[in-house]
């Protein structure tokens, strides 16, 4: 019974509460993957919906790959592979 | 000599053909430099996540070649100028 009221303001705490996620990096365990621009459908796991580069909290990645996630992604959007802004906010604005 | 990747982004209209010329008149930059072509790759057409110069689809080609650093500003600079390219990146490839 108390244990359910502790847990219940625990939520109501904050809506930025930190979900803990196994701290788990891709490319540091699988050293064959290599981060590249031109692999699209990669990248894509570490962008939102939206379209933003996921942070380092919601992937697990190690810093260092983090590095090369963002400036590989950054690439990929030049060359429109990746969006800017996810799709349904271009219709919107066009 | 470094190792360089140049993106092209054609028109998604233009033929075979032209394609090739493109591909071609980047070849002839590159090679007058004194670089040597490893690979072309053509992609073919894909949709662009976001329209460029009002076109939602892009031819795209990949070049990898060893260029002397010195002559990539010009490459770049030519790059603009040919029209039925919507889009081109160069990048050095990290060994």
């Amino acid at each position: 019974m108390s244990e359910e009221i502790n847990t219940e303001q625990m939520d109501h705490r904050g809506n930025r509460r930190f979900i803990a996620r196994p701290k788990f990096c891709q490319f540091c365990s699988e050293k064959n993957t290599k981060i590249d621009y031109k692999n699209a459908d990669l990248l894509r796991r570490y962008i939102t919906e939206e379209g933003k580069i996921r942070p380092r909290r919601q992937t697990g990645t190690c810093a260092k790959h983090q590095r090369q996630i963002a400036a590989a992604v950054k690439r990929a959007r030049y060359i429109a592979l990746l969006p800017y802004t996810s799709e349904p906010y271009q219709d919107i604005v066009r | 000599m470094r190792k360089y990747e140049i993106v092209i982004i054609a028109n998604p209209d233009l033929d075979e053909e032209s394609i090739n010329g493109i591909v071609e008149k980047v070849s002839g930059w590159i090679k007058d430099s004194g670089g040597e072509i490893e690979k072309v790759d053509d992609w073919g057409k894909r949709r662009l996540a976001y329209r460029i110069q009002k076109q939602r689809e892009g031819h795209y080609v990949l070049i990898t070649a060893n260029i002397e650093p010195s002559a990539m500003k010009e490459i770049s600079n030519n790059l603009r100028f040919v029209e039925s390219v919507l889009r081109s990146m160069i990048t050095l490839v990290e060994e």
